[in-house]
């Protein structure tokens, strides 16, 4: 058996967690969105140095179905609250709209704002919590997002050769 | 109005180029297609964040694909101990 990283091994573990609760009689399909679901939230509980980008994804799991909050707490082994870290859809418009007006009172610039705010919006969009994070903290978390995504898919990867 | 410097808002601010080559030089393990430029440019610094979104696109892909994949593998065997056997033997 190939030497693993001390990460990787704690996502396994995690992940086979998760799957532990599975339901026994299930679609492909959602056999498919369960071991997904487990494989994510696993890979963000780990313990590393980011949180941001964790807690993000655990936050916009529970939200986006609320009973996947049990797979939460059982791989967190303590309960989760999704806590209003994340700014709601609502509260999101507003700050749109209010930076909006500010850029309106603004000088205009030679180089189109646009253009620069522009390049860093799909990365913000591709990680958990991005929208939020300034232009250091998202390339940081980037970093160990990536690293965190690798090891999750060396995992996942690996188990699917077995069969 | 003159003379009155434009806020950039905190929750937004550019990202420079000089912190795009940090990243490019932490990334360029996972992304070997990225060349080491020795001048900093805004062309290289887009590229590299286009280069990494769309590496996360693909790692994001993989992961769906493999989840479909084992979820295939574990439908073709029986539900709860080959699961749990296989992933065991991995430990």
């Amino acid at each position: 058996m190939k030497a693993r990283s001390s990460l990787e091994r704690e996502f396994l573990e995690k992940w086979r967690k998760g799957l532990q609760i599975g339901k026994e009689d299930s679609t492909i399909l959602e056999r498919k969105d369960a071991i997904k679901l487990s494989a994510d939230v696993a890979i963000a509980a780990t313990k590393n140095a980011a949180t941001h980008w964790r807690r993000a994804l655990l936050c916009d799991v529970v939200s986006e179905n609320p009973t996947n909050k049990h797979v939460v707490e059982h791989i967190l082994g303590h309960k989760f609250k999704n806590t209003a870290t994340r700014l709601t859809a609502c509260s999101r418009r507003i700050l749109r709209i209010s930076q909006k007006r500010r850029q309106k009172a603004a000088p205009r610039r030679v180089v189109p704002k646009s253009r620069k705010r522009n390049r860093s919006r799909a990365l913000r969009m591709l990680v958990p919590g991005g929208e939020e994070m300034d232009g250091v903290l998202l390339l940081q978390e980037t970093l160990d997002y990536i690293v965190s995504l690798r090891a999750q898919v060396d995992v996942m990867r690996c188990l699917a050769s077995i069969g | 109005m003159s003379g009155r410097r434009s806020r950039q808002s905190s929750n937004t601010p550019r990202i420079t180029d000089d912190q795009i080559i940090d990243l490019v030089s932490k990334l360029h393990q996972f992304l070997p297609e990225i060349r080491n430029t020795r001048r900093s440019n805004k062309a290289s610094a887009n590229k590299v964040l286009q280069e990494t979104c769309n590496y996360i696109r693909n790692l994001h892909k993989e992961v769906d694909d493999l989840s479909e994949r084992l979820s295939q593998l574990l439908s073709s065997i029986d539900a709860d101990s080959p699961e749990a056997a296989i992933i065991r033997s991995l430990i």
